[in-house]
This record gives structure tokens, sequence and C-alpha cells, in this order.
């Protein structure tokens, strides 16, 4: 399994490297760490004729806090958020998240722009953009624009990005005080894609879940957020038949496929189950929404 | 196909060499060096026996480019100990009978230093899920979370 | 770690190498990647093959367009059958069981493929991304025939694998003894399912490698390959190419793990011996995973329907089955396709005393990978059927599992024991590893902690599998049934060369069985020299001048027995030449820890002095002497019957009610293994089995599409276990010496993979058992459960939460 010959260029920054990614169309594909983008390669699933290496484009990892957004460079690897402190204090759920992303080698290497651009339907981050409503920053020669989170994944593999873009940073909004968190998936084995998964946050007041957030993944061609469950338990004090409702309805929702590791009915269970227990996790770290 | 000149340090040791783009960092170790040690089993990065430290880092050699690792620093297991002075984790592999047919060991060590420089590795279970990247077909993995456990203990006031 | 007698206790007293936690000999070089594995091995202008290989199940090959391929940059040459049948015999494993029909395997496909994965045609190029490159401009044009993927469909030959067969049923054999229908109309219970347990395959680390080199001089060929069987690759390359042994050497290097997926001959060997005579150059095949999965033996597939008739009071009466092997495309040599399903019907009654059995086997061809022999060979399936069929019967008769087999198991005083099938077994702890794994497990505790567990709304279930096999077979019963090869003895040569240094050379091949250690323990514990002195060979085909190789766990009841003959003999020789050199009677000589000395004086030397004096120094032994003496010795063991190997598994599972992960918790293991020549070695085979056992259980599965394409072509989608999925896992050892073998060994490097599915599957139904389903099915995939536990509900709806 060895991949196919390509043309490489290492860009040293955005204009050069939108500037060469423009200038070979569609025969070129950026690499940053590799980590999904080799493994086609092996298998001979993809052949570009040219990689350009984004890797070396400062700055490659920062993660710093402006106007109300955590702002991530689009080259931070896996581990740099698994282990910042500021995105363990914003967004706990971020941090943990990480956790379950393949393993250490993979997290030491893999970066948070080219996971967002693999958009695997049952990796972790594009599910926390979606959940945590971020702004994906693309850039292409002369140009850049913001995409929401909620537009950029359009399919399995497939997102908003046009040819010769890439993405350069990824905010996300801070979460108002008192907001709970949960996370859970469901793999075969440690560090697997998961079958299916779910992330919630809860923003309590009163006794009240004032907002609801449910991100599902594994479970459709992309993360999606579950809104009528959203809509069902907002404003509810997560009573057990509301919670029912929200589940029913986030099953209802979803359009698993068939394949070897799982059923689309299997997957619509899971999804259910693990959105329940990401829902409990969330509103008992949101005080039972006592805040 | 055109080749591009590189210079990397392995164990040490600086190279240059010219390297078609598509070289795996795998192959450019085990053909191009010479440096056998560092093994390959899928070549699709879920395997684990061809990780090996770069930049201080665990990384499958596999899912690498060696033109990416241009002015890189890279261990393998060839730099840890050598017969008749191994280094502690393998001494400590070898005491607990942490292999078998030593395929996966030199991917399974240089994950598992990596492991021991980053976490705590308080429990058996944060050491297996550690190490569930790296798959052993021989040992059923008691004897390597034995081996990485007491490794982790060794520390002492290193402990991450 | 061991219980119960100490080792040597049985014997006589014995200086302590054998039975100790020798450190292993191999790990050095394999810890500090200085091993040599056969991919490390450089040749000089060495060139690289990579296969174009059938991505259809079963078709008719119209044409091969190789035109494009063979003006690719770096490309050597691009060869088809045509090429290979030019300088290869064809190839067939032959037997002489009745019903058997054996099936032509080409190198390159002939005619027709029959499995994807199968190889087409073979590209050379100055290296593996050159010849990766061309070998996808190899244009295959395919008549496509229909896949033959079901083997009960299959049975009908509606559409035949092998024309020249004239049928897909490639073996077919019955055993039976006793009134079978007697038993069963006579029985106060008849429990009966139909099993599957699926497609496996044994995913060795290191993907298959092949390294052939032809010496134009000297006209010789010499292959290194990551193989278990150099010995019996050396005898069939023979037959292939017309070459004689001394022309033709296969070395085993390294090897990184087999389980025995690199125990047969393949085609890809053939090839690159074939091309490296052809083109004069070293040829090298690595095999990537991709090609592992698709084109490696792989193993189990087989439908069993079984009975199990008991009286009253849960003793059994009566046991029949009917099993279909869906064997794959090819009938493997040399071991036949017959030998997996065979064995499943040969070994169904397991450690039980059952007075009456039928079982009736078809191997069936399907276009698929072809099948092989996998760790276990059919008993991990036959104890998957038995035990499962065990469990079901205590359940109905109320009787707890531990007592249902305490009543059946096969009794000390009734040993030597002829079991339906034909085995029989010789004395071994049955009973005894029953009551040693319930103690470990603490059997009475955990099930009152299981009751409280359920108590609070957790699946938390217990299996008890208990099982025997043979091993160490020998000449008088056949690895495999009919075979023309020998798999029943082995040879071993030791020699004490002009400086002291002591090497043993055998033909088995070590592939992270740690054969180097216990091996040299058996040496130099015989021998009276310290382990360190003694230095063993093996993995080659020179090194003796007959072998088969590593495999269905006979490596140190066989290579052991040779090596103690061997030993033995040589040291009667040192003892003679001492007796010359230190001018001392023979029966005061005494050798230990490599120094020879005489008894009750302080007269000695070391055995490099002694050789320094035998082979140098002219005058210190008389002519006659040097002539009649040899410091060599060299000896063939044959265990005739063999021994028998028994353990009982106890695995404790906790299955999440909501997604129905399952979780094994606690694993214990109790084996009747014989003498034990090292115990941190033997409890390392019995993790490593039990591993693959409940990767068998819960994980690892080949799947196929409808039209028989592999969908599990890599280790993303064919799951083996990581140290996540594994607990640890106790054993404890017997530790009596068999009565049948030479030294007392009993052979025990499948049987944690015999034992697992079945302790696993046991336990997952012990955790359900408030359901009303049946768990016949491995592996036991949280997808499978969700489907089980959904039907049994009665609706396409949600299962309730919670059992």
């Amino acid at each position: 399994m060895k991949p196919p010959a390509f043309e490489y260029v290492a860009a040293e920054s955005v204009e050069e490297a939108t500037a060469r990614l423009a200038e070979y169309g569609d025969d070129a594909r950026p690499i940053a760490g590799g980590q999904s983008l080799v493994p086609m390669m092996n298998f001979r699933l993809v052949s570009p004729a040219v990689l350009v290496d984004i890797r070396r484009i400062a700055p490659p990892d920062a993660i710093g806090e402006a106007d109300g957004h955590v702002r991530i460079g689009a080259l931070t690897r896996h581990r740099a958020l698994e282990t910042s402190p500021l995105i363990r204090d914003r967004f706990p759920v971020l941090a943990a998240a990480m956790t379950h992303v393949a393993h250490l080698a993979i997290r030491n290497r893999g970066t948070i722009g080219g996971s967002l651009c693999h958009a695997d339907p049952a990796a972790e981050l594009p599910a926390m953009a979606v959940l945590l409503d971020a702004r994906i920053h693309v850039a292409r020669r002369n140009g850049e624009r913001i995409v929401e989170a909620g537009a950029f994944f359009e399919g399995a593999l497939w997102t908003a990005l046009e040819d010769g873009e890439i993405v350069t940073r990824i905010d996300f909004p801070l979460l108002p005080p008192g907001t709970g968190w949960g996370f859970r998936e469901f793999a075969r084995r440690h560090g697997d894609f998961a079958l299916a998964g779910a992330a919630a946050t809860v923003t309590g007041s009163a006794g009240r879940a004032a907002e609801v957030r449910i991100a599902l993944f594994g479970v459709g061609e992309t993360p999606v957020r579950a809104a009528a469950a959203e809509a069902l338990l907002t404003g509810t004090g997560f009573e057990p038949d509301a919670v029912a409702a929200a589940i029913d309805a986030l099953r209802n929702a979803v359009d698993p496929d068939d394949d070897l590791h799982a059923s689309a009915d299997y997957r619509r269970h899971l999804a259910g189950i693990l959105a329940g227990r990401a829902l409990g996790d969330a509103w008992a770290r949101a005080g039972g929404g006592a805040a | 196909m055109e080749r591009t000149s590189i210079a990397l340090t392995v164990n040490g040791v600086r190279h240059e060499r010219k390297v078609e783009p598509r070289r795996l960092l795998s192959d450019f170790l085990r053909e191009d060096l010479g440096l056998t040690g560092t093994h390959v089993g899928c070549e699709h990065g879920v395997c684990g026996a061809c990780t090996v430290l770069l930049d201080g880092d665990s990384a499958r050699s596999c899912l690498t480019f060696a033109v990416q690792c241009d002015g890189a620093s890279v261990r393998t297991v060839e730099g840890l100990g050598e017969i008749g002075a191994l280094h502690p984790l393998q001494e400590s592999f070898r005491r607990h009978h942490a292999l078998q047919c030593g395929f996966c060991t030199p991917g399974m060590l240089m994950t598992a230093l990596d492991l021991l420089a980053k976490y705590p590795l308080a429990t058996d279970e944060e050491i297996r899920a550690g190490l569930s990247g790296n798959l052993c077909r021989c040992t059923g993995y008691a004897n390597i979370v034995a081996a990485v456990r007491e490794a982790a203990a060794a520390r002492g006031d290193d402990r991450p | 770690m061991s219980a119960g007698a100490p080792a040597g206790a049985a014997g006589t007293a014995r200086p302590g190498i054998v039975g100790a936690r020798v450190q292993r000999r191999e790990d050095p070089r394999l810890l500090t990647g200085r091993g040599s594995y056969t991919d490390d091995r450089k040749a000089a202008g060495a060139v690289h093959v990579a296969f174009c290989r059938s991505d259809r199940a079963h078709a008719r090959i119209a044409g091969i367009d190789a035109a494009q391929a063979r003006q690719a940059p770096g490309v050597l040459g691009v060869f088809t059958a045509e090429d290979i049948a030019a300088v290869a015999r064809p190839i067939r494993a032959t037997s002489n069981m009745p019903d058997y029909r054996a099936t032509e395997f080409a190198p390159l496909a002939r005619g027709k493929v029959r499995h994807v994965g199968e190889p087409v045609a073979a590209v050379v190029a100055g290296d593996r991304y050159l010849a990766e490159d061309a070998a996808a401009l190899v244009a295959v044009d395919y008549d496509p025939l229909p896949d033959i993927t079901d083997p009960e469909e299959a049975l009908a030959d509606r559409v035949l694998l092998h024309e020249d067969a004239g049928t897909n049923l490639i073996a077919a054999r019955e055993f039976a003894r006793g009134d079978v229908d007697g038993a069963m109309t006579g029985a106060a219970l008849v429990v009966e399912d139909r099993f599957r347990i699926r497609r496996k395959t044994p995913a060795a680390i290191e993907n298959r490698c092949y390294l052939a080199e032809y010496d134009a001089g000297r006209q010789a060929l010499t292959l290194h390959g990551s193989t278990q069987v150099p010995g019996l690759l050396r005898d069939a390359l023979a037959e292939i190419f017309d070459l004689p042994g001394h022309r033709l050497r296969v070395v085993a290097p390294d090897v990184g793990g087999g389980f025995g997926a690199k125990a047969s001959l393949y085609p890809e060997e053939v090839v690159v011996c074939a091309l490296a005579m052809r083109l004069g150059r070293p040829v090298k095949w690595t095999g990537d995973r991709m090609e592992d999965l698709t084109a490696t033996s792989q193993a189990f597939d087989e439908i069993v329907r079984a009975k199990l008739a008991l009286d009253a009071d849960g003793r059994m009466v009566g046991l029949e089955a009917d099993v279909i092997g869906d064997i794959g495309a090819y009938s493997i040599y040399p071991w036949t396709a017959s030998l997996e399903p065979v064995q499943v019907v040969s070994f169904l009654p397991g450690p039980y005393r059952i007075a009456a059995y039928r079982g009736r086997v078809r191997a069936v061809a399907t276009s698929k990978t072809p099948t092989g022999p996998y760790r276990g060979v059919g008993r991990p399936v036959s104890t998957f059927v038995m035990e499962r069929l065990v469990d079901m019967a205590a359940r109905r008769l109320a009787l707890d599992p531990a007592e249902i087999r305490a009543r059946n198991l096969v009794r000390d005083e009734e040993f030597p024991y002829k079991a339906g099938s034909g085995i029989v077994w010789d004395r071994a702890g049955f009973q005894d590893c029953l009551r040693m794994a319930l103690d470990r497990f603490g059997y009475a505790e955990r099930r009152a902690e299981q009751a409280a567990a359920r108590g609070d709304g957790r699946s938390v279930g217990i299996g008890i599998a208990s099982y025997a096999e043979l091993t160490g077979i020998g000449s008088r019963i056949s690895a495999a049934p009919g075979m023309p090869i020998n798999t029943g003895t082995e040879r071993a040569t030791i020699e004490i060369d002009s400086t002291g240094a002591v090497t043993a050379a055998f033909g088995i091949a070590s592939h992270g069985q740690g054969l180097e250690t216990t091996l040299a323990q058996i040496v130099a514990e015989e021998l009276g020299v310290r382990v360190e002195d003694v230095d063993i060979v093996h993995g080659d085909s020179a090194a003796v001048a007959h072998s088969t190789g590593t495999y269905a766990s006979r490596s140190i009841v066989l290579a052991g027995g040779a090596a103690t003959l061997s030993a033995r003999s040589l040291r009667e020789q040192v003892v003679k030449a001492a007796s010359h050199i230190l001018e001392a009677a023979e029966t005061d000589i005494e050798m230990r820890d490599g120094v020879v000395s005489v008894a009750g004086t302080d007269a000695s030397i070391t055995l490099r002095e002694l050789a320094r004096a035998f082979y140098t120094e002219m005058r210190r032994i008389p002519k006659e002497a040097r002539e009649s003496l040899d410091l060599s010795a060299s000896a063939t063991y044959d265990p005739f019957f063999g021994t028998t190997t028994a353990a009982t598994h106890i695995a404790e599972v906790e299955i999440d009610p909501q997604t129905f992960g399952v979780a094994v918790r606690r694993y214990v293991v109790a084996e009747d293994c014989g003498r034990v020549v090292n115990p941190m070695i033997v409890d390392g085979q019995v993790h490593g089995g039990v591993a693959q056992g409940i990767g068998a259980a819960l994980l690892e599965e080949v799947v196929h599409d409808d039209s028989g394409q592999i969908l599990t072509g890599s280790f993303v989608d064919y799951v083996v276990p990581s140290a996540a999925e594994i607990p640890d896992i106790e054993a404890v050892h017997l530790d009596t010496e068999s009565p049948s073998t030479l030294g007392g060994y009993r052979g025990m490097g499948e049987g944690g993979t015999i034992g697992a599915p079945a302790a696993v599957a046991n336990a997952v139904a012990d955790a359900l058992s408030g359901l009303d389903i049946q768990i016949n099915e491995l592996p036991v995939t949280p997808e499978r459960l969700f489907r089980l536990i959904r039907n049994t509900e009665g609706n396409e709806g949600e299962p309730r939460h919670g059992f």
C-alpha cells in the first residue's frame, strides 16, 4: 500500500498556499498533519497530483480569546486542544471530546482544520463545531469568507470548501455561564470512529433549561444538531417525560445508514441512548438548572 | 518523479537525502537509512507498529511523508538502549515478558515513552486506553500493561 | 503462578532449569530493533513484486493486457500464469481420505479467478512503489460468473467453483459410535440449536513477506520467508521446481507472529522463487495489510446443527452434529480443506463422557479466500458449540453450569478414554482444571456478587468452558488426515564445537513462542550446561534433514523430546571424552553448568577446555576414541500418539443494557499443559490465546457482501482487539507430567483461543438469561445483540431500556 506519486510544494504563508492551490486547481490538495489524507492515499483512494503542505504556515497552533470567542488556528493539533488550559476552562466539552479522537500518536499530528475539512461523519471535531456554533474562517486566493459550522458540512467527506480554499481559523463563541456539558460516544474498540455519538450543552436558569444544544455524529452523512429535541427541552426542568419526548424526536430526525458495523436501526437506537446520557450529564453539570 | 532534498536528525545523527515526495517516513527509515527496527504492519495508521517519536511526539511513520520531516528530529527504537545496555522501559518489557514475536514491540515502546511523558498513567484503565492504538496479536496485552505500569511508577517526581 | 505440585516434583531431582522463569534469549535483539524479519533483509540488486489481484469473486479471465504496465517506469516484467506454469509443477493438497477432492491451485490464476484477492499477475519493478504503480495498469478482462458465497446454497452445485471436481463438496466425513437415535429418543432432555461462527482471519502483525535469492553459480535457491514451516516448504518447493534439497533452502528468520496463517504453502512463495530463477536477481514480495486480509488463509466459518441428549440427572447420553464448513476457494496445501471442519466433528464431544455420538461434516468450496489452519483448528468452534449446549442443558435442568460439567467430565480413573469420534484422551486433569478454575475465580462469591449486581439493574454474566485437545501429535495420528507428509516427528542435532560452544539445531520455527529460550532450557538441563551456553538454531530447512515446523502445539513436545534424546546422547559422549582427558572412570564424571569434573576430586575442566583437548590437542585422547567419539548427537523424537491437554476457562462479562456493549471484566484459565518449561512463557501463551479468543467472540469477523467482495479489507474494519478490550487474564497450571511424552510436556500454544469464544459466549448468555434469546452466533457484536433483543420483544421498535 504505497501512495501514488505527487508533486510536493511547501507553503510558508496562507497567501502562498492559496496561490499554489489556485494555480493547480482540483489536481491539488492541501496537506497538514496528513492523518486522514495519507491513509486514503496509501489505499490509492485519492491521487492528488500536487500536495501543498500548509503545516509551516505561522502561527501554527494559536489558541486565544477575543471578542467573545475562542479562536483556534486551523493548524492546531488535537493534542493541543486536549491540553489547552483555555479550552479546558471555556469549552470543557471540547477538551473531553478530544480525548476520544483516535490515539495519542494521531492527536499529536492531526490538525483541527484537517479534521473539519476531512468531514468524517463520525469524527468528534466536526460534531463539536456544529454543537458550539463554530465559525470557520476560510481563505482562498485574494479573499476569505466565514462559514457557519451548520453550513460547512455538506455530506460524508464533503464540505462547503471550494477548490483552492483552506481553513485558517475556527472561532467558538463563548458559552453562557452556568452551562453544563455532556459527551458520549460508543465505539467497538477504544479509539475507533464511533458507531454513534452525542454531545450536549445545557444552560440552566432557575431550575429550567434556558438553552439546550444537542449534536449527534455517526448517524448520518454529517454531524447534525437535534433541533426538534432541543426545542422540546428548552424551558423544561428535564422531567423524564420531556427527556423521553426529546429522545423520540431526535431518533425520528436522524437518518443513519446501514454499514458493516451497525445497522441504521441500531445507530438510531444508540443516538437516543447516548443523547440521553449526554443530556443527563449536561443537566447535572448545569446544576440541574439551579444556576 | 523529481526528488526533494531533506535533512533530518535520526537518533542524534544528521542525514541528508534526496527523496521522492511520496516516500513514507517508515520506508525512508527502513530502506534509505537501514533502520529496520521500525516495523510496518498496516500502512493505514491503525496498528501502530511503525510509531516513532517525531520532534518528541509519537507519530505514525506510515502516515508521514519523509519530505514533511525536513528539519525534524526523529527517534526510533534504535535510539533507545542497546543490547547489554537496555533502556529502562526495554528492561521492564523484558522483565514482564511484554513481547513474544516482537513485531509490534518497537511501536509499543515508542508509544509508551510518549504516554509516560504526557499522562499520569495512574490506573490500568488509563494505560490500556493509552496503548489502544498499538495492536499486539501475541501477548494479550497484560504483560505490556504491567511493564508500562512499572515504568510509570519508576518515574517518581517526573510524573506529569 | 503455578498451583499444584511444583515443577519436577513428580520426577527425579532436577537442576531446576526446566521450570524456571528464565528471561527470554530473543528479547534483547527484538527490544532494540535489532531483530531480523524477512523484510529487514536486504539483498543486493533485489527487485520487488506487486501483484495484480482479482477484484472479482468468481470470473473467467478473458484476457490480460499488460502492455501499459510493462512500459511503466522501473518495470522489469509482468508475469502471468503461463510464465509460472513453465517452470513450476502444479500444486494439489492431496489426501487419501475418502470423499475428498483435491483442488489444483495455480500460483497465478489460470483461466478463472475464484476469490477477491487471488493473484492474477506479478509485476516486478525496482521498488514496491513502482511495482504498485504498474500493477494498477494491468488490465484484466473478466467474464463474470455467478458468485458462490452461501455455503448451504453451494452444496446444491448449481454453480461449480472447480469444474474438474464436479461438485463444490470438497470433503465429507462421518464419525459414529453407539446408538445415537436411541439416546435421543430415550433422553429426559434434548437441547439443540443451529450455531454459526463467522469467518475470521489470523492477522499476525507482520504481514507475509518472502525474499527469494538464486545463486546461478551454484544453481541454488534460497527463500527467506515469514513462515512457520520452512522444512515443509522446502520439501514442497523441491517437488514444484524439481530441485534437490541441498540446492534449495528455506529460512524463517524472525517471524512476526503466525497463528497458523504462515503454516501453509502460498502462491506468492512459488512466484518469488520462480521469478528469482528466471530473472537471476533477488525477488522480494512484502505483503501489505490489504493483501493479508484478502489473501492470507482465513478460519472458522462454520454452520453447526447440534443436539445433546441428557438423562434426568444431567448426564450426557448422546450427541449429534452436522457441520458445514465454508472452506473458501481452494483446498490449502498441505493441510487440505478438510482440516478445520473435520476437526470440529472430531473434537465436538469434548472432555465429556458420552456413549453415543454421530458427527457429520461437509466442507464446501465458495468464492472466498481459502481457509487454513488457525490457532485451535476446529476446536474453538467445537468447544463453542458443545459448551453452549452444556449451558443450555444446565439451565433447562436447573443445574449450576459448574455442577453439570463436574458430572460429565471424564474422571481420572476413566483414562485412557476413547471419545465417540475415536480420539483417545490420555490422563489429564479434566476435573482438576474445573476445580482449580472455580477456586481461582472465587466462583461462589462471584455468583453472589452477580446476583447483587442484577439487583442493581446491571447485566453481569459468568461463563465456563471446558475442553480437551490433542497436542504434540506423533506419527500414529496425522495432524490432518491422509496427507502425504509426516507431521509426527522432529529432529535435533546438538554439537559442541572446538570452542566449546553448544549449538542445538532444530527444524521447528519459533515465531513468538520463545523456543530459543525454552529449548535452550531443556538442552542445558539435560546436558549439564548453562542456558546462555546454548545457542538454538531453528527456522532453517538446512538445520536438520527433515522437519515440518512450528504449528499444532507441537514444538515443545516434539522438538523438546528430540532435544532431550540428543542432549542425553551427547552427554554420554562428553563423559567418555572427559574420562580420557581427566583420566577417570566414566561413572565418576559429572557435568554441571558447563564444567566437567571428577566426583570426589577437585579435578575439573570447562567445556571449552574439554573441546580444545578433544579437537585440537591431539595427544589428549587416543586415536580410537577420537574416531569413535563425536561431540555431536542427533536424535529424532516421535511421541507416536501424542498427548492430551485440558483446561477450563471462566469469563465474567458485563453488558451495557442500553448500548449492548460487552466488556470482559475477569478471566481465569486453569490448564493442564503437563510439565511447564518456563511459566512466564506459558502464561504469555495463555494470555495471547485468550485475547484472540475474545476477539473471535466479540469483535473479529471477515465480512463479504453478496457479490463476494471483502468488506473488511483494512484494520479499520477488521477489528482486532486492543489493550482496552482485553482484561487481565489469570492462568493457573496443574503442572503434572504427561504420561505419554518424553519429559512429560504437553502442547499449549493454542488452548487460549480454544476456550475463550465458548467462555465469553456462555457469559454473555448468562448475563442475558432473563431474556428468551439464544447466543448461537459469534462474534456476538452489539449489533447482533440489538437485533436479538429487539426480536424477542416482538416488535420493530426500540428495545425497552434494561433487560
